[in-house]
């Protein structure tokens, strides 16, 4: 790019006297060069269209793989996988659809078959006592609605991306895909091969799921606050800050050992 | 008209909050929720819930990730 701009534009520069016009044609001729250039190199395309959705990417892998050494893997396999497809992409259509839709084909076929975390339940393996007691916790009237945001407002990170971490893998990635992301519906159901309708319900049960487990959390941190004794008969409400892998545990439990006095 | 719209909010709340619904709908929805406070304070939990996983979940990659992928398509590149 630079060579082009630089031998076409340096005879302006020598020759002060070039007229007017010529400096248009001229202007025109570098901006022809430039297109040319990344046209005809699919490999400096790339690099200026694809490469800026990487930290997109990576969040999402991490939110896929669970763990950064696997999400770099995913998201450098699924940028040699898009270079090598790259030819393929229609210029002009979404190249981020695009990107995610590789990224979530690598994982379902690469790495969701080499983990094996006991909690990596699929939508089926979800029991209704964990959805129902999931809504049970969030609130009903408008002014502990009111309260109930300002709890979920005011957690910290660790504790969303814990409580994101415990969902079922299908909930996990429509929530991301539609609330982090903003894809529509219709691409998500692109990105994850389902109906529009599947999709539709996976957000809607991961998001219902997703608010119990942060209400639950949130009401435990308050009770931790205010009575330390209380916390600790109730067993199972969180601590609060705690380190991000305890604060999952925690989640955890508060889910399953709920759903067990019922 | 018999229906108050909190049962047609209620159910599309979800759909609002994505923008997925046609811009009648949405205006529908829109208004019910300026004169419904049990409905706009459902929306509103919604509307936390949304921006507390956004921000929890921004991530910078690390830079030795953005050096790999770099170089593993220059390579490619390369050998082809």
């Amino acid at each position: 790019m630079a060579t082009a701009y630089g031998t076409i534009a340096r005879p302006v520069i020598a020759a002060p006297s070039v007229p007017r016009l010529d400096l248009v044609k001229i202007a025109r001729e570098v901006d022809l060069a430039v297109m040319t250039t990344v046209k005809s190199d699919p490999r400096a395309l790339f690099e200026e269209q694809a490469i800026p959705f990487l930290d997109q990417l990576y969040g999402a892998a991490l939110r896929m793989t669970r763990n950064p050494a696997d999400a770099q893997d995913l998201v450098q396999e699924t940028f040699v996988k898009a270079y090598a497809a790259f030819a393929q992409f229609e210029q002009g259509t979404n190249l981020k659809a695009w990107l995610y839709r590789i990224l979530t084909n690598t994982f379902i076929n690469v790495y969701r078959k080499k983990q094996r975390d006991p909690y990596q339940g699929t939508t089926s393996d979800l029991e209704d006592w964990q959805l129902g007691n999931a809504e049970s916790a969030t609130a009903t009237g408008t002014s502990s609605r009111s309260a109930e945001a300002e709890a979920i407002d005011h957690l910290p990170d660790s504790a969303v991306k814990d409580a994101l971490q415990s969902i079922p893998e299908d909930f996990r990635l429509a929530v991301y895909l539609a609330d982090v992301e903003g894809f529509s519906y219709q691409e998500i159901a692109d990105i994850m091969k389902t109906p529009v309708g599947t999709v539709m319900s996976r957000l809607h049960r991961g998001r219902r799921l997703l608010r119990g487990l942060l209400s639950e959390y949130a009401e435990g941190r308050g009770v931790a606050v205010k009575s330390t004794a209380a916390a600790e008969s109730a067993s199972t409400s969180p601590a609060p800050k705690k380190a991000t892998a305890k604060g999952a545990s925690s989640v955890k439990g508060a889910l399953a050992s709920k759903g067990k006095t019922k | 008209m018999t229906d108050c719209g909190c049962s047609k909010a209620k159910a599309e709340l979800e759909e609002y909050l994505h923008n997925e619904l046609a811009s009648t709908d949405a205006a529908d929805i829109r208004e019910h929720m300026s004169g419904c406070t049990d409905c706009s304070s459902e929306l509103h939990v919604g509307l936390v819930l949304t921006e507390a996983v956004q921000r929890a979940c921004k991530e910078v990659a690390p830079e030795q990730l953005r050096d790999q992928v770099l170089l593993s398509i220059r390579t490619i590149q390369a050998t082809h």
